[in-house]
């Protein structure tokens, strides 16, 4: 099992969502989040003084997946979530030891 | 005692307090405090009637003097007119509160700060352009199609026309009423609409096509307000176009011009339509849109009543804001089950908007109409509101507001109604009374067809005239490259693209931004940290 957490443009989540789903994959948890990458934000102006936006808004996408899946899914949310520009956000994998189902307490791929 | 030492310096509140306590603790200084009240409680008795008996004595004298004074009717009838228009257009300014509430609570977050700056800059242009020639092109003498006094309020009569009203009066409550047909048209652009382009097409809104196509139904010479008469067009009818205030002239105007920069502009990134799979954008503060309904409500009692411009015809007054209550009563009630039928839910936006869609409606028939008359023909407002906001989805023509079901559509329900509804009973205002000796009377009444024909006339005209010539300005303004933001300001939001802040920079999460300063105080900023230190661990993916 891996874990897969995309970090992404708030504008490209319903479609990257949409072709998740298409996938055949059930659940996922989705949060908003802010941060910065490499280009650290950047400036607005309020009262003619600028002050600094160094936290910009993103979409963090949490899914657990067995192994196979989890080339489909990084595919589709780099065809679905890429504008080419600076902010579309990274994918991070890491591996899942185990999954408990709190209600039936299933364990392993059977509680994804 | 050692409070008291301190006295002759300056004493803070607190010591002052404490100075207070400690004295009132001593039956001395309770004794001394009793008495200085008692003398100052005499001392200001006495003065007070000393002044009543002595005024009195005045008064009296000086009455006994110069005997009844002679008053003429106008000395009393014009100021109470002009005071009454002044209210009523104090009113009418307030729905500008309303409208800027309605717009911003069913935005997006992230356009908020636009939708306040462009009703905000729209009420500042007009009121310029309708001193410098927008009340002259539509309330001044001239031809059929345009007045030509008056431009910068120069050369104008004490009152105007025949109302007793002061010139000026009726220039702040024309001028409220030109602002807020200038916002309708802002409520269907949101989201999309770059800024300055907002302030070219206002100017265009403001200073032309409402005042000149307004002269036509309002101005004094006006060729549809003149239709029927004798030596002008259709003479034959014998009966001229009539909008008591504004369902046609002022709403109708407002929102064919917002369905022009709606087509123009297109809709909003992302926007999907029902016919393929999408829905409407959510509205990001439902408290503040609905709030602002109920002020826009408000304000229509002085839009409607007001604009008889005259407190002496108070039968028509009364029978005007009760017509106004009862329409939108109606129509917020059957948007809700109307819409309730196809969703299953107690719609909110739609029971605002259709109360709304009622008071449009309502808007030129208030006067000529019986109270049941204005609950059926309110209702049907109701109704048309959500067929209109399904018909737009259909056609794929993105309205964040709704602005044209309720100001276009409903403009014009509301203005055939009077040819269906008017009762027979009442005629015309007058500064001085009503005059009903030529009483409308509509279809439903036995009256003919017409006053339906000339309402129906009326709108046509006033409808084809404001779409062609609102396409052709939107599409001047769009072909400057003004007229829309880039995809990337969009994408980004118009607050921070063109006004460098988002409406919440402090607490909603989704808002983009936040002063710098500030980063530390919001619950998020732990996360700049971790972010900070996460590194992606690629020895997994491999």
């Amino acid at each position: 099992m891996t874990k897969v957490e995309a970090i992404v443009q708030p504008n490209r989540f319903e479609q990257i969502k949409d072709a998740l789903i298409g996938l055949g994959i059930e659940g996922m948890t989705v949060s908003e989040v802010r941060g910065h990458g490499r280009q650290k934000g950047h400036t607005e102006t309020y009262r003619g003084r600028e002050y600094g936006i160094d936290l910009l808004p993103k979409v963090k996408l949490e899914l657990v997946l067995e192994d196979k899946l989890v080339d489909p899914v990084i595919d589709a949310i780099i065809k679905n979530g890429a504008t080419g520009k600076i902010g579309d956000g990274k994918i991070f994998l890491y591996k899942v030891e185990e999954a408990i189902r709190i209600r039936n307490q299933e364990r392993g791929a059977a509680a994804l | 005692m050692s409070v008291i030492a301190k006295e002759g310096k300056k004493l803070s509140l607190s010591e002052k307090v404490s100075r207070l306590v400690t004295r009132l603790r001593d039956p001395e200084w309770r004794r001394y405090g009793g008495l200085l009240l008692g003398g100052k409680a005499l001392g200001i008795g006495l003065v007070l009637l000393i002044v009543t008996v002595v005024s009195g004595l005045l008064f009296g004298h000086v009455y006994a003097q110069t005997g009844t004074p002679e008053v003429k009717a106008a000395d009393v009838v014009n100021p109470v007119n002009t005071a009454w228009t002044l209210i009523a257009a104090f009113l009418v300014f307030g729905m500008q509160v309303g409208f800027t509430m309605l717009e911003a609570g069913f935005c997006r977050s992230r356009e908020t700060v636009n939708v306040l700056m462009e009703c905000v800059v729209d009420t500042c242009l007009c009121g310029l352009l309708f001193y410098a020639f927008g009340f002259a092109f539509m309330f001044s003498h001239g031809n059929g199609f345009i007045g030509y006094h008056w431009f910068f309020l120069q050369g104008a009569p004490a009152t105007y026309e025949a109302t007793g009203v002061a010139f000026l009066a009726v220039w702040i409550f024309q001028f409220a009423f030109a602002d807020t047909c200038s916002t309708i048209t802002s409520g269907a652009m949101i989201g999309r609409t770059g800024f300055v382009g907002d302030l070219l097409y206002s100017v265009a809104v403001s200073g032309f096509i409402y005042p000149i196509i307004g002269h036509w139904a309002w101005g004094p010479d006006g060729w549809l307000a003149t239709m029927g008469s004798d030596g002008h067009f259709f003479s034959s009818l014998g009966m001229g176009f009539h909008d008591f205030a504004g369902s046609t002239v002022v709403h109708t105007i407002g929102g064919f011009i917002a369905l022009a920069g709606a087509i123009v502009l297109g809709p909003r990134l992302g926007r999907k339509f029902k016919r393929d799979g999408g829905a409407p954008m959510l509205p990001h503060d439902l408290t503040i849109a609905v709030s602002g309904g109920l002020i826009l409500w408000f304000g229509w009692y002085g839009f409607n009543p007001g604009s008889t411009l005259s407190a002496m015809d108070f039968e028509g007054i009364g029978r005007v804001a009760t017509n106004t209550t009862l329409a939108a009563c109606a129509a917020g009630l059957t948007a809700m089950f109307w819409a309730y039928m196809s969703s299953k839910k107690w719609d909110a936006g739609f029971t605002t908007n259709g109360f709304l869609a009622g008071l449009v409606a309502i808007t030129c028939p208030c006067y000529w109409v019986s109270p049941t008359g204005a609950i059926l023909l309110g209702g049907i407002a109701g109704v048309l509101v959500v067929l209109g906001v399904e018909l737009l989805e259909y056609l794929r023509i993105d309205d964040p507001i709704g602005a044209v079901p309720v100001h276009g559509f409903c403009g014009i329900w509301g203005t055939l109604s009077l040819g269906l509804f008017a009762c027979g009973k009442y005629g015309a205002t007058g500064p001085t009374g009503a005059d009903n000796s030529a009483a409308l009377k509509g279809l439903f009444y036995g009256g003919g067809t017409q006053v339906l024909v000339a309402q129906i006339i009326g709108s046509a005209v006033i409808t084809v005239a404001t779409l062609a010539v609102a396409m052709a300005v939107m599409l001047v303004v769009n072909a400057t490259g003004l007229l829309r933001v880039s995809e990337e300001g969009e994408l980004y939001g118009l607050d921070l693209h063109e006004h460098g802040i988002s409406a919440y920079p402090e607490y909603v999460i989704s808002a983009l931004g936040a002063p710098s300063g500030m980063t530390q105080e919001l619950p998020l900023a732990p996360a700049k940290a971790s972010l900070a230190t996460t590194k992606p661990l690629s020895h997994i993916a491999s």
